[in-house]
């Protein structure tokens, strides 16, 4: 009896062995408030800090991606922006806003990164520089997400349905480092051909992305096809972050939410 | 007697300086207030290259309306304000050449899109 338990763990293990060896480990699903979240240490565990833990959901309610992938010069891949603490400190960065003196829907930002920790200094640092701590945090996702629309995936929220009917209203510039810019013609929406047959076609809505990122954030570094069918894509760079998984594999609703974007009734 | 007269005049005068020297510290302290962060002392009035950056790159959102020359003077703008930007301090050489990048980039990207069109 015991043989045959042993033998049919064995084969077990071997089906899972050879499953996973061929597809990788699955990737576990964030849960809603973890959607987005950013662990930066490209110098933090270096000055004996922990990595900084940046939440997307909470500074996506107060600001639109282009102030801070843009005018505040944020990259588009965690780790690409080098972020010193002496650039915090002069004002740039996270310093542009957490520099304790800008107010933000009607609270004074903390300042992030000074040179001299004296006392409380060290309890400011760790807001940030939280990874692996046990830090309580000034804001709550349940309790901000409860009046929010709700979708499905990522962080579970509809956040532009949330900005319709008015539950946030992300600003568009920050005094003293955004350009001031015209508002921005209403482009038509298009259609894009799946490659596979019986998919719904894709609706691109220019107008719903460049209401939060304007056009520099994704021509040309991320669309860099001048003229439409030049440039394929594919679902499989799309889900390593290229084209839209730029942003529809970390911060914005993730692929899994198939039906919104090949939202095309098929005829 | 004379001597002593004079030694007197310098005691009052090194006295009188050092007051001076301190009253002087003192206003100078409480006229700079707290030490500044660049960003803050940066005054984008006094900037000219600033000024220029906010002028070229204010203008993404009306790339599509440019011709194609309208596009052109914008990337040589964009062109002769990197220099002035590399000579700026390392964080706002960072964020400015960042900026820049972007904004030359999309005048780029849509002039040769419309030199496309042509075709």
């Amino acid at each position: 009896m015991n043989k045959k338990i042993f033998i049919a763990l064995a084969l077990i293990l071997v089906f899972c062995g050879s499953v996973l060896s061929q597809t990788g480990v699955k990737k576990k699903r964030p849960l809603p408030y973890e959607y987005g979240r950013v662990v930066i240490d490209n110098y933090s565990e270096k000055a004996n800090l922990a990595p900084v833990v940046f939440e997307h959901w909470i500074h996506r309610s107060m600001f639109t991606c282009r102030v801070c992938h843009v005018d505040v010069g944020f990259a588009m891949k965690a780790g690409g922006t080098d972020i010193k603490a002496a650039d915090n400190e002069r004002g740039y960065y996270c310093g542009a806003c957490h520099n304790g003196k800008r107010t933000v829907e009607g609270k004074t930002v903390f300042q992030a990164c000074t040179k001299k920790m004296v006392g409380e200094d060290a309890k400011r640092c760790e807001r940030c520089h939280s990874y692996g701590l046990k830090v309580a945090s000034d804001f709550d996702f349940f309790q901000f997400s409860q009046p929010l629309p709700k979708e499905r995936f990522g962080n579970g929220l509809d956040w532009e349905k949330s900005e319709l009917l008015g539950l946030i209203k992300p600003a568009s510039s920050l005094e003293g480092v955004s350009t001031q810019k015209s508002s921005l013609a209403v482009q038509k929406d298009f259609a894009l051909n799946p490659k596979v047959e019986g998919m719904p076609d894709i609706i691109f809505s220019h107008k719903k992305h460049t209401v939060w990122n304007g056009c520099e954030l994704c021509h040309p570094d991320i669309f860099m096809g001048v003229k439409r069918g030049t440039v394929k894509y594919s679902m499989v760079d799309i889900s390593q972050g290229k084209s839209c998984g730029a942003c529809h594999t970390t911060v914005a609703f993730p692929l899994t939410d198939c039906q919104r974007c090949h939202s095309k009734p098929v005829a | 007697m004379f001597k002593v007269k004079v030694r007197t005049k310098l005691k009052a005068s090194i006295v009188a300086l050092l007051l001076w020297t301190g009253l002087a510290g003192l206003c100078g302290v409480r006229a700079l207030g707290e030490p500044q962060s660049p960003a803050a002392q940066a005054d984008p009035a006094r900037e000219s290259w600033r000024k220029e950056f906010d002028d070229v790159c204010s203008k993404t959102q009306d790339a599509m309306t440019f011709s194609q020359e309208e596009l052109t003077d914008l990337i040589r703008r964009c062109d002769a304000l990197r220099p002035q930007i590399e000579k700026l301090d390392e964080s706002r050489k960072k964020v400015y050449l960042g900026r820049l990048r972007m904004c030359r980039g999309l005048y780029a990207y849509v002039l040769d899109a419309k030199r496309n069109e042509k075709k």
